[in-house]
């Protein structure tokens, strides 16, 4: 049996289907979180009957004559699969804007049942609904529901509704013709009829104590955080908190005993390999797989960390604030508020970010966001910025902080750039998003979320890295005759080769040597892969002191190894985390754009940028602290001076076409 | 004997990593272990 669940964005679907499925699912407090359909089998204990149910869940949608492309994928579904029931979720603290995409679902004749979700929150509002006249009104079963509840949590009463229903035929106890739906004055004809029987259907089950238009506590709170003057510093202020207790205290602290785990490990292997393997066996083994793997798998506290305190911020509803923020920054540069959506996504990692770009309507809005994206520091990129700012800044929490934030200034500069370069002339768009209330945070679905993330990294370090490390590893021994290298004369090693004449290029950057170059390289295959390489080509087994509770044992030796200035340090790790992100980041990427030429005009603007910001605080910090340029300043400047040209070049012919456009119009 | 051991060692964690790339590829996974990118529909009917 299959079963579709349905409802309004921000319903609860994706909670619902978690605690039905027992799946893990990413599930946010705000609208648009699924774009495409899930699918998993009800948990045994929910399901008495023999038969196997498979629900679907599918993206929120407001009605079946869809929208966004994410809205499609809910109405196609629904018209063309045919499931044997619906399980339409409504939110129960709005009922009158759920309940009009209820009354299209009831017209189809597939067997509906409604989960008046989320009503432990009008408990709170001392709102009541009559269910059983809800139910008679609309023709089909109402059972409530508390999805983000444990227990008694109206779960095992929706399962059992559905095998009941399942076979019957639904029937609407109202019709509304919907004319032509080709046609816009047939439509909002029908539209107003549904609405008008909404409006009845509520006015007779809903009986509310709290007047919604009057002011509440919550609106007080919005004012202040979402105002727009103070909405920036305070996310600011909010972001610097979770960086310094993921990366200062916290993080660390269970580190230590996580890192000491590797040690042991570490120290057992080399034990059972004793004296008598060959030196090469015993490094690749060592050094390139359990070291390199370690030095990725140790900054594992410190990540769960972070993502356990933002899936907090996610949860308790303060995301969806920062949107409305950035929508003042966002629609000046010819972008969306909908593109902080992705954004945020995207902190978790870029490829379902850029994935979520299929909610914004505007095929150049939906294709900027899909190349801008990236620049927010995904999770791969925190072990990056997190071992650079323990070496080097004495793991400050401004350098994480500061990189979100120059992450979000290089999107708004790019976006300016591409509606320049496009020519389209920047119309006002409004952005309308459902605020959710706030609620005090889930610990349980943090942690779930957290989990799921700390599950990701450990298999990604236990299959891509570690891969990657291995062949580092090899290259890095043999040279292209494919002997040992002799102790000390890496230069000649295959990946010294293969990396020096892109070192070569980084020069101008400050850290034009093949080891830093190698280990930039490898990042594009996982952003891990940077701090995994330079503790293979380092020889550095571990970034972490158990000893000291600080992020970095010896932070000064380490950076001697390197041979990098803090100012270089800065310019290395943007150029990392602003270059274009990993292949399969790329990959989604192209499938979201759907074009070539803005794919690699995307990537092209990402090295670009990548590389300007590296040359900038190289060159200038190095003037700053040291009164004279850094090396290959010139070059360099040629380079950037190159870059800038043609992209002047470009916007002046993107405002020849708006001219054009703008006289033809006329 | 031991480098023998040892080359086997690492052929098998190589050939595991290897072997759950693919079955993750698979099951449609664009970032290997992320369970929020995991999309066999990412060609379906959504598209513009």
């Amino acid at each position: 049996m299959k079963v579709a669940l349905t409802g309004n964005p921000n319903s609860g679907k994706t909670t619902l289907f978690n605690g039905i499925t027992g799946k893990i699912e990413h599930v946010g407090n705000w609208a648009g979180v699924t774009v495409d359909k899930k699918e998993g089998d009800i948990k045994k204990s929910l399901n008495n009957t023999n038969t196997d149910i498979t629900v679907v869940d599918l993206p929120g949608a407001y009605s079946m004559s869809p929208f966004t492309s994410e809205e499609s994928v809910t109405s196609e579904f629904v018209k063309n699969e045919k499931p044997d029931v619906i399980i339409n979720i409504l939110d129960a603290t709005n009922l009158s804007r759920s309940l009009f995409f209820t009354t299209q679902l009831l017209e189809l004749g597939i067997p509906v049942v409604v989960a008046l979700n989320k009503s432990d929150l009008n408990k709170k509002k001392k709102t009541v609904i009559n269910i059983p006249e809800l139910s008679k009104e609309l023709g089909c079963p109402v059972v409530e529901t508390i999805a983000t509840q444990g227990s008694n949590n109206g779960l095992k009463k929706i399962v059992s509704t559905v095998v009941e229903v399942s076979g019957s035929t639904q029937k609407a106890p109202f019709k509304i013709d919907c004319g032509d739906m080709t046609d816009r004055n047939s439509v909002e004809a029908s539209d107003k009829k549904r609405f008008k029987l909404v409006k009845r259907i509520v006015h007779k089950v809903e009986d509310k104590k709290i007047n919604s238009s009057s002011q509440t506590r919550q609106d007080a709170v919005d004012r202040v955080v979402a105002n727009k003057w103070l909405g920036i510093p305070i996310f600011a202020m909010i972001m610097w908190v979770v960086f310094s207790i993921s990366q200062t205290h916290l993080g660390p602290l269970l580190a230590d005993t996580f890192v000491g785990w590797i040690d042991l490990l570490y120290g057992f292997v080399e034990g059972l390999l004793g004296e008598n393997v060959s030196p090469v066996l015993s490094s690749i083994l060592l050094d390139g797989i359990i070291g390199g793997v370690g030095a990725v798998v140790g900054f594992l506290p410190l990540i769960m960390v972070l993502f356990f305190l933002l899936a907090l911020l996610e949860d308790c509803g303060y995301m969806a604030r920062v949107a409305v923020v950035m929508d003042r920054f966002f629609k000046k540069v010819g972008l969306s508020g909908k593109s902080i959506i992705p954004m945020v996504i995207g902190t978790g990692c870029a490829i379902p970010g850029i994935m979520a770009t299929r909610t914004i309507k505007n095929e150049r809005q939906r294709r900027t966001t899909a190349m801008l994206t990236p620049f927010m520091p995904c999770g791969a990129k925190l072990p990056v910025i997190a071992l650079f700012a323990g070496i080097f800044f004495d793991d400050a929490s401004w350098v994480g902080t500061t990189m979100y934030f120059l992450g979000i200034a290089i999107i708004i500069f790019g976006a300016l750039i591409v509606v320049r370069i496009t020519g389209e002339k920047n119309t006002r768009s409004f952005f309308i998003m459902e605020l959710p209330e706030y609620r005090f945070p889930s610990i349980k679905r943090a942690t779930i979320s957290m989990l799921a993330r700390a599950k990701a990294f450990i298999i990604k370090a236990s299959t891509i890295i570690l891969l990657c490390n291995a062949a580092v590893q090899i290259m890095q021994t043999f040279n292209w005759s494919f002997e040992v290298v002799a102790e000390g004369a890496q230069d000649t090693s295959i990946l010294a080769s293969i990396a020096s004449p892109f070192a070569f290029l980084l020069i101008p950057l400050g850290f034009g040597v093949w080891q830093l170059a190698a280990a930039s390289i490898t990042g594009f295959i996982a952003k891990e892969n940077v701090v995994g390489t330079l503790a293979v080509v380092y020889s550095i087994t571990n970034f972490i002191d158990t000893e000291e509770l600080t992020l970095v044992s010896g932070g000064d030796s380490v950076a001697k190894v390197m041979g990098l200035t803090s100012v270089a340090a800065l310019a290395y790790l943007t150029f990392n985390l602003f270059t274009p992100p990993c292949f399969a980041a790329i990959g989604a990427m192209n499938s979201e754009m759907e074009n070539k030429k803005w794919l690699w005009s995307g990537i092209a603007f990402q090295f670009s940028m990548g590389y300007i910001v590296a040359f900038v605080i190289y060159q200038v910090g190095t003037l700053i602290t040291t009164d004279a340029t850094g090396t290959g300043f010139l070059p360099g400047l040629i380079v950037v001076v190159g870059i800038i040209s043609y992209v002047v070049h470009l916007v002046r012919k993107g405002n020849q076409k708006q001219e054009q456009k703008i006289e033809l119009d006329a | 004997m031991t480098n023998v051991i040892v080359i086997l060692v690492i052929l098998v964690i190589i050939a595991s990593a290897i072997g759950k790339i693919i079955i993750e590829k698979r099951k449609g996974a664009k970032c290997v272990g992320c369970p929020y990118s995991q999309s066999k529909d990412s060609n379906c009917s959504c598209k513009h």
